[in-house]
């Protein structure tokens, strides 16, 4: 992650904040920072979703394509996340810098996404199926990637659309699909099975969610826990190069499942609104 | 997709045998009671909260600084770790050393064949190794050096993540790295209201499945605890479930990890022991040699 | 080891990472091998625990590895090197040793030129005071922004040990900063170090 300089003084500073529940930008400890969520920001994706939490800055793209499933899975079809962290964030992410964030948080999403149905995205069993390409650009990172990042790919999959497949034509024992001709008939996704991540970051002997960047610098570990819309837990994992007592798991876990069951329903209210301002709303894109 | 052309590569599209030969169960409670008998037994003869035979070994390999070999059942991890060195290309001071972790299936280590080239599960397995190790190594006795640690999954019959992370930790004590605690790990299966300790491959491939009742819970959970520390290092959690008994289940997990932990510390003390006794036997052989010499200068 | 300590064989008691040894207080200090959390001192490695008796009341405890334990150079250590090339600036050299146990992979160190002796710094060339093949006994400084050990020879006991002549024969020391071939006594400049005579005799 972006190297920060931080002196003693400050972390100390950051500590007691934590300890006395009012942090550094007067948030309380399970508090986010205030988002700008927009979805359908890029003409060439299927869908795609831009997120702002303060410094953060995610832009996400789905892309849809035709695929054979697994073998071993012939009705469901597949998901795949790509994450790149781009050099305007930080010098540090040039070449191959970025490449173990990326991979971390990748495959952190993989793994979330278990609770995916992915049935859904199945054409012709065994045969083809959809599969999903999230592409995931982190253009700006000011802490808490794995929430905005998790955020982003879910605001993007409600805004997917995938094309209507209106019949089959079976040709030399290859099936051939026939896609709506139409471009505007198609069908959005389920994504009320998509999981968030909430990272609890350790700092002193409190939890605190939505860390800022200074505030993972002055913590060594973290839980990150990905909850569904009903508040069961997809996957969890810890994070960093510290360790946790089970004291510590055992709040990190029930204060991300509450703190997950909420924002899943504000995110849920969000998406709502902004598809009742109807496609003709007016984009803001990356003017504001 | 890189491709190694100096090895032999297999026709791009072909399928493992076993999808067509060991037909899955029809139904969901044909297969579980093929996983779990009536009597309340696994298929193995063990009852939902044992553990299997775990057996385990220090210096197996003689270029390595420290190495491991552990079995537990049918899975088989070997692991080797190395002294500090320099890291390559990097330009910045770090005050703590690094600790490098590889996780490496073998290519017949499963029912389907894995490529050499290291893929995302791979990738993933060894952050989660390297995670679940670093808070127990003494890292800053090594600044600006990394220590590698390299786990090879031999054979994988469930649980290879945990029997690695508790093979590389006692690699790393048998290199002499200094550690604040040995490291041991366990993985519970959970499936509905059956939850399988240490569960094998066919138990885990039905705990990543929906079970159709209440009941939805499933899902594995690996956790690596420092026993000595009181603290967890790894909580890694696939599949769905309540977080309640998730937390249920990481306390339960803890406990267990600790009857393992003394297992990996009686391991050890064996090795000093047998290295000292060896060391002294070596000196008092050395000693009797010394005054044979002089005995024999004097005549 | 000073004269003034010495060890105290416990009978064998093996130690274990993680493993706890006793409370620490003012009889007990937490020494090589073992570490020190909320009052109690416990191992870090998996080897033999010795007490080492200090002269005052107290043992400092340790515990020592049955395999042999990494080492790494910490800025103040004592480091045999070999040089390997040298230029204008500085000498790249090979840490071998540290004190009295030998590395099992060498490490890299450089000797600058400003470092290789106390006085007239600005007069220091390399190739006067270190060849490539000569043994040189170096301190490791303390590390800065740069990857690899900084040395330094800048005290009389430190400097040149055993270098060769062009020849291959090992040239005997005659002053401070000359060294001579025993066989066609020509002399040669290095920064020699005074080795102090008892560890001759232990050689």
């Amino acid at each position: 992650m972006a190297s920060l300089m931080l002196g003693e003084g400050e972390k100390m500073l950051i500590l007691h904040g934590v300890e006395d529940d009012m942090r550094n930008d007067g948030r309380t400890r399970r508090k986010y920072r205030p988002m700008e969520l927009e979805t359908n920001v890029v003409s060439h994706a299927n869908g795609s979703a831009r997120l702002r939490l303060a410094n953060t800055d995610i832009l996400v793209g789905i892309k849809t394509e035709i695929d054979c499933p697994f073998p071993e899975t012939p009705n469901l079809g597949k998901i795949e996340f790509f994450v790149d962290c781009s050099a305007n964030a930080t010098p540090a992410f040039e070449g191959r810098g970025g490449e173990d964030l990326a991979m971390e948080i990748s495959n952190s999403l993989a793994c979330a996404y278990n609770s995916f149905p992915l049935d859904q995205l199945c054409i012709t069993k065994g045969e083809q199926c959809w599969k999903l390409y999230a592409d995931i650009l982190i253009l700006e990172c000011g802490g808490n990637l794995y929430d905005a990042v998790s955020i982003a790919v879910k605001a993007a999959l409600s805004s997917t659309e995938v094309p209507k497949v209106v019949g089959t034509v079976l040709d030399g024992g290859t099936v051939d699909l026939v896609l709506s001709d139409d471009p505007f008939d198609c069908q959005k996704l389920d994504v009320r099975r998509a999981p968030l991540l909430v990272t609890l970051c350790k700092i002193g002997d409190f939890c605190v969610v939505d860390p800022t960047a200074e505030e993972e610098m002055c913590s060594v570990a973290s839980m990150v826990v990905s909850v569904l819309e009903n508040g069961t837990v997809s996957s969890s994992f810890k994070c960093g190069a510290g360790s946790l007592h089970s004291e510590t798991v055992k709040e990190a876990l029930k204060i991300g499942k509450e703190v997950g069951q909420s924002l899943n329903q504000e995110l849920e209210e969000i998406l709502l609104e902004e598809q009742n301002l109807g496609p003709k709303r007016e984009l803001f894109g990356f003017l504001k | 997709m890189p491709v190694d052309s100096r090895r032999l590569q297999g026709p791009e599209t072909t399928f493992s045998y076993h999808l067509y030969v060991n037909k899955q169960p029809q139904t969901h409670s044909q297969w579980v009671k093929q996983v779990l008998k009536s009597n309340g037994k696994r298929s193995d003869g063990r009852k939902l909260d044992d553990i299997r035979k775990i057996f385990l070994k220090t210096s197996v390999m003689s270029q390595a600084k420290g190495s491991a070999y552990i079995e537990v059942g049918n899975t088989k991890v070997i692991c080797s770790a190395f002294d500090p060195r320099e890291i390559p290309n990097n330009n910045k001071f770090s005050l703590n050393g690094e600790l490098f972790c590889e996780f490496k299936f073998a290519n017949f280590s499963q029912k389907k064949r894995r490529g050499f080239i290291r893929d995302a599960e791979e990738k993933d397995l060894s952050v989660c190794l390297k995670r679940a190790l670093e808070p127990a190594v003494c890292r800053h006795e090594f600044p600006n050096f990394q220590v590698d640690v390299y786990a090879l999954v031999l054979e994988d019959d469930g649980s290879a993540l945990a029997a690695a992370i508790t093979c590389a930790s006692l690699a790393l004590a048998d290199a002499s790295i200094p550690m604040y605690d040995l490291v041991t790990a366990l993985t519970l299966g959970v499936h509905g209201d059956h939850k399988f300790l240490d569960p094998t491959s066919e138990e885990e491939r039905l705990c990543c499945h929906e079970p159709p009742g209440q009941n939805k819970n499933h899902g594995l959970i690996v956790l690596a605890y420092a026993t000595e520390l009181q603290q967890v290092t790894q909580l890694k959690q696939i599949g769905v479930m309540d977080s309640e008994f998730l937390i249920e289940a990481s306390n339960s997990l803890s406990s267990h990890c600790s009857q393992t932990h003394k297992l990996s510390q009686q391991c050890l003390a064996q090795v000093v022991l047998k290295t000292t006794k060896e060391k002294k036997r070596l000196l008092e052989l050395g000693e009797t040699f010394k005054k044979m010499d002089v005995g024999s200068q004097k005549d | 080891m000073p004269p003034d300590t010495q060890i105290k064989e416990t009978e064998d008691i093996i130690c274990v990472p993680g493993l706890r040894i006793c409370a620490a207080d003012n009889k007990h200090v937490a020494g090589k091998g073992t570490y020190e959390r909320q009052g109690y001192i416990y191992s870090t490695l998996a080897g033999i625990l010795h007490l080492v008796q200090q002269k005052e009341e107290g043992f400092v405890v340790e515990v020592h590895s049955s395999n042999e334990q990494s080492v790494v150079p910490v800025p103040g250590n004592i480091v045999t090197a070999k040089v390997m090339t040298i230029n204008l600036r500085m000498a790249i050299c090979q840490i071998r040793c540290i004190g009295d146990t030998v590395l099992s992979q060498p490490y890299r160190g450089i000797l600058r030129r400003e470092d290789i002796r106390a006085t007239e710094k600005d007069k220091v060339e390399v190739y006067n005071s270190v060849r490539p093949g000569d043994i040189i006994l170096a301190r490791v400084l303390p590390v800065n922004e740069v990857q690899s050990y900084q040395l330094s020879t800048a005290e009389n006991e430190l400097g040149v040990v055993i270098a060769h002549t062009s020849a291959g024969v090992p040239m005997v020391p005659i002053s401070w900063d000359q060294m001579q071939c025993p066989k066609t006594y020509v002399k040669e400049n290095r920064k020699v170090a005074k080795i102090v005579p008892e560890d001759i005799a232990v050689d």
